[in-house]
């Protein structure tokens, strides 16, 4: 699909200061992780675009653009060619095309041709510094361009000097909001479209729908994590893993071998799972620098992973699914024991209430094997109880990081793990429904889309209280 | 929808075939499939297949299956044609005892269809133990004997276990269906070519008239259509025998013509329950596996999102340029002081007023008789004056949390024209004790470092 970039939608241009925090707010505005976000004035130093484009359609374009850096400089231009104020827009047309090849004035022709091209301007400030006489030049250049304007007060330290740069702000802009990328919600950024809709009356079309965009967008991401959830909590418990055996009989090593593949194909799943969710919320550049960043190298199968993110005892006796662990083990065994055709079962059959407590044990190693055929090893389906609710408070946890976190950070998530993620979401019924389906997901059969659906809807359910 | 589509869209799937633009493409271009989804998925199947290297995955799995369901189909058929020729033998001896061929032509066929309903009922299993019960299922087994490419292929595929337990009742029922027509052949040959004389003999206490009623029961389909099909209560007492004295019974002699006629019941029979039955059992397997086939089209990995991708119009917001790498110019500044001097010959501030800088002074415990702010609301020219008249050293106040902008960078280029030394003194807000940070003093010092002037000092 080609972009159809036709000019007609609205544009606005994120301008300012050197290192007030353009990029953050375009990153966040756009869900784009990619943008560089740094202490060093002068990152940006190219103005670039981000547009919303639905099917190729472009609904509105946002600019990000390098700082003023010789802002008296222009304003002197400018007023050397003092002209009515109509005709100042054409005055600025002229210095671009004036100095469009001098070096110089490479940064303020990058931000103000997309102005004069008829963008929109945000101005950009950090309300956590005090307002400074140097920002009237270029505010004064913008009220020269005769776009329609309004100014962002973003907050990027704790000291806070809002009251005064309202009062001048005020003075030069039409519209005067706070918002901190950082920080800010998904009803917050909507909220902030509505205000730049207002700027001038024409894009107010174009905004408002690219405002229930965003909220269909944002239910895609919602749909598209519990998806991912979904399938790997299937995957994970419905897993088998075969290793063929050379000699008659298993060795321990083989069983050891066996397990260990077992379990590390099941942490390559919850890689995949969580690399997918960073993917659906665009933070695809997290992985680079913060691997492992959640769970700080905490092991899927470890004992502190089972006591932070599995049920308690309590919770388990609740489900009442222990006796179902068992039963399900003693009707494979049956199984494998009356049909020749398995052969027959042996090694450690886990099961019963010792399901429960840990993580020693997680499912069955049986040889299996026919005449016919090779024998084999085999391991899985999960049979711990408690594994499915680990794995899914782990996923859930971190697609809410994810999900909530601004595009505009660049810094390592940290963790404040405590058992009470679990008390934000789990109660009686959604446990006994969950429980429904982890049954299903690793009874060894097929699961009947239906199943994959409820769970589904729940870990959609769930994602979105949390994270809203 | 077969078994091929579904192999072939899963290839597609396992290679990531088509981006999300070609996807919701196709979804636009075919707008009218939106609420049909197999159709779409089967339609994208159809375009994309080309995609896929040759020999395709559906194409060898499809070989392999034909080749062994054809070459178990021809031993069933003729392990039907000879069942039925060796049970129908007749030397001339004695008569031929129809109740082996009743066996074989009503029980057996009853038995393993309510054997094969079952295991449509626990098809959704992946261990079904029913299902392993059926000769299809050593098809598997016996492709796992091939040569290493093919079991390769069949290790490598990871399908819905549920189609192959379908496919192994389906071409059970197929297999059966086969076997049975062999033996409706064989009946009709043998009935054709050689004088039959059929009889009835078993050691159980049944009497003719119980025996009687037990086949008109069994008669039941066609009594209606073809009551000469329907074994008289005459022909029936006509008919019984027993071995011992391996002597016929006269009466059995005397009416040998007659005993031919059980012929027309035991095809009727086979027609009926071997092969119209199996025929429905065939017809119903086929619909359990077209509909777990269709069940598994949506359940592949990947197909979801191939149908979301489709139907969900394409939003970005993203850039569509990559941001080249920054790197921040400069290293650590090499003329740094620790300490103000006691004196300077003019105190200049960047973008403040003279009462700041009469506070900062006194703050930082410096003399200086000249005090004049500097860029902020001045003019280029009235900085120049200043610059003009500025000589000495010159301690010049810069906000620290304000990174330096090129028309501070031009400024100072002018002033280290006229002055002899500049001390450019980064200092914090207020509230901070006007002490700077670390990180805005390395901006400072890069950015000076950059600018290389050595008249320059950065007070740290």
């Amino acid at each position: 699909m080609v972009e159809n970039m036709t000019g007609l939608h609205p544009k606005f241009a994120v301008v300012g200061h050197p290192n007030k925090g353009k990029s953050s707010i375009v990153s966040t505005l756009a869900f784009d992780d990619s943008v560089q976000i740094s202490d060093t004035p002068g990152t940006t130093t190219k103005k670039r675009s981000f547009p919303l484009t639905v099917d190729g359609r472009v609904v509105y374009e946002l600019f990000d653009t390098p700082g003023f850096q010789r802002a008296r400089s222009v304003l002197s231009w400018l007023q050397q060619h003092e002209v009515t104020a109509d005709k100042r827009p054409e005055t600025v047309r002229a210095f671009i095309g004036e100095h469009r090849e001098n070096p110089r004035y490479n940064d303020e022709i990058e931000l103000l041709e997309p102005i004069m091209d008829g963008a929109g301007i945000i101005y950009v400030v950090d309300g956590s510094k005090p307002y400074g006489e140097e920002y009237e030049a270029e505010m004064e250049i913008l009220r020269w361009t005769g776009q329609p304007s309004m100014a962002l007060i973003n907050l990027i330290d704790d000291t806070n000097y809002v009251e005064e740069w309202k009062r001048a702000l005020g003075q030069y802009f039409k519209m005067v909001r706070l918002f901190n990328p950082m920080k800010a919600t998904f009803p917050q950024h909507l909220s902030l479209l509505q205000s730049i809709a207002q700027l001038k009356e024409e894009w107010i079309g174009p905004v408002s729908e690219s405002i229930e965009l965003f909220k269909t967008y944002h239910e895609q991401m919602f749909e598209q994590t519990a998806q991912s959830i979904t399938h790997l909590l299937y995957r994970s418990l419905s897993h088998v893993e075969r290793l063929p055996l050379r000699t008659e009989e298993a060795t321990e090593a083989e069983k050891i071998l066996v397990f260990e593949r077992y379990k590390a194909k099941l942490r390559t799943f919850e890689e995949v799972s969580q690399h997918r969710v960073e993917q659906v919320w665009h933070h695809e550049n997290l992985e680079k620098a913060q691997q492992a960043l959640l769970f700080d190298g905490m092991d899927l199968f470890s004992k502190e992973s089972a006591s932070l993110f599995g049920l308690s005892r309590k919770e388990l006796l609740i489900t009442g699914t222990t006796g179902g662990a068992v039963t399900g083990a003693g009707i494979d065994l049956l199984l494998g024991g009356a049909t020749l055709f398995l052969g027959s079962a042996i090694g450690a059959v886990v099961g019963g209430t010792s399901a429960f407590f840990g993580f020693s044990e997680l499912s069955d190693v049986k040889v299996l094997g026919q005449k016919l055929g090779k024998r084999y090893l085999e391991t899985g389906p999960m049979k711990n109880v408690n594994f499915p609710y680990i794995l899914l408070n782990r996923a859930l946890f971190h697609a809410v990081k994810i999900a909530g976190r601004s595009h505009a950070l660049r810094d390592k998530v940290m963790l404040e793990m405590g058992r009470d993620f679990t008390d934000r979401w789990m109660d009686d019924a959604l446990r006994k429904s969950l429980d429904k389906c982890h049954k299903a997901f690793r009874s060894g059969n097929e699961v009947k889309p239906e199943v994959l659906k409820t769970y589904e809807s729940l870990v959609k359910t769930v994602l979105k209280r949390l994270v809203q | 929808m077969n078994l091929t589509s579904y192999l072939d869209l899963y290839a597609l799937l396992d290679k990531k075939s088509g981006s999300r633009e070609e996807r919701r493409a196709f979804g636009l271009e075919h707008e009218n499939l939106k609420e049909k989804p197999l159709q779409q998925l089967l339609l994208w199947t159809k375009e994309y297949r080309g995609r896929l290297k040759r020999p395709r995955l559906s194409e060898k799995i499809g070989s392999y299956l034909y080749g062994i369901t054809l070459t178990l189909g021809i031993i069933a058929f003729l392990l039907g044609l000879f069942s039925g020729i060796a049970l129908l033998n007749y030397s001339g001896h004695e008569p031929v005892n129809v109740v082996y061929f009743m066996a074989m032509v009503i029980l057996l066929p009853l038995l393993t269809m309510a054997l094969a309903l079952i295991s449509m009922f626990r098809a959704g299993a992946s261990r079904s133990f029913l299902v392993h019960l059926s000769p299809a299922y050593w098809m598997e087994k016996i492709i796992r004997l091939f040569p290493g490419s093919v079991k390769k292929t069949f290790d490598e595929v990871q399908i819905n276990p549920a189609i192959v337990n379908w496919l192994i009742i389906k071409r059970s029922q197929m297999l059966a269906l086969i076997f049975s027509a062999g033996l409706l052949l064989a009946l009709l040959g043998m009935v054709v070519t050689k004088d039959i004389a059929f009889a009835w003999s078993t050691t159980l206490h049944i009497a003719p008239q119980e025996f009687h009623r037990m086949l008109e029961t069994v008669a039941l389909p066609w009594k209606g259509l073809f009551p000469s099909a329907v074994p008289s209560l005459s022909l029936i007492e006509q008919s019984q025998y027993f071995r011992l004295g391996e002597k016929l019974n006269p009466e059995m002699v005397k009416h040998a013509s007659q005993l031919g006629e059980w012929w027309k019941f035991l095809a009727c029979a086979t027609l009926f329950y071997a092969i119209i039955l199996r025929f429905c059992m065939w017809l119903l397997s086929v619909a359990g596996y077209r509909r777990i086939l269709k069940r598994s089209f949506f359940n592949l990995d990947g197909s979801e999102k191939l149908l979301r991708e489709m139907n969900e119009p394409v939003i970005t917001t993203s850039s569509s340029k990559r941001e080249p790498a920054f790197e921040s110019e400069g290293k650590h500044y090499s003329r740094e002081i620790n300490v103000f001097n006691d004196a300077y010959d003019r105190t200049l501030g960047w973008a403040m007023s003279e009462d700041d800088l009469k506070v900062l002074n006194d703050a930082m415990g410096v003399i200086s008789p000249m005090m004049e702010d500097v860029g902020g609301t001045n003019s280029l020219e009235e900085d120049r004056k200043i610059v003009s008249r500025t000589e000495g050293s010159v301690l010049l106040y810069v906000k620290a949390w304000e990174p330096p902008t090129m028309d501070f960078v031009d400024f100072l280029e002018d002033l280290a024209k006229t002055a002899d030394t500049i001390t450019v003194a980064p200092v914090g807000m207020r509230e901070e004790a006007y002490l700077p940070g670390n990180r805005e003093l390395a901006v400072w010092g890069r950015k000076l470092q950059n600018l290389g002037e050595k008249k320059v000092w950065l007070k740290i």
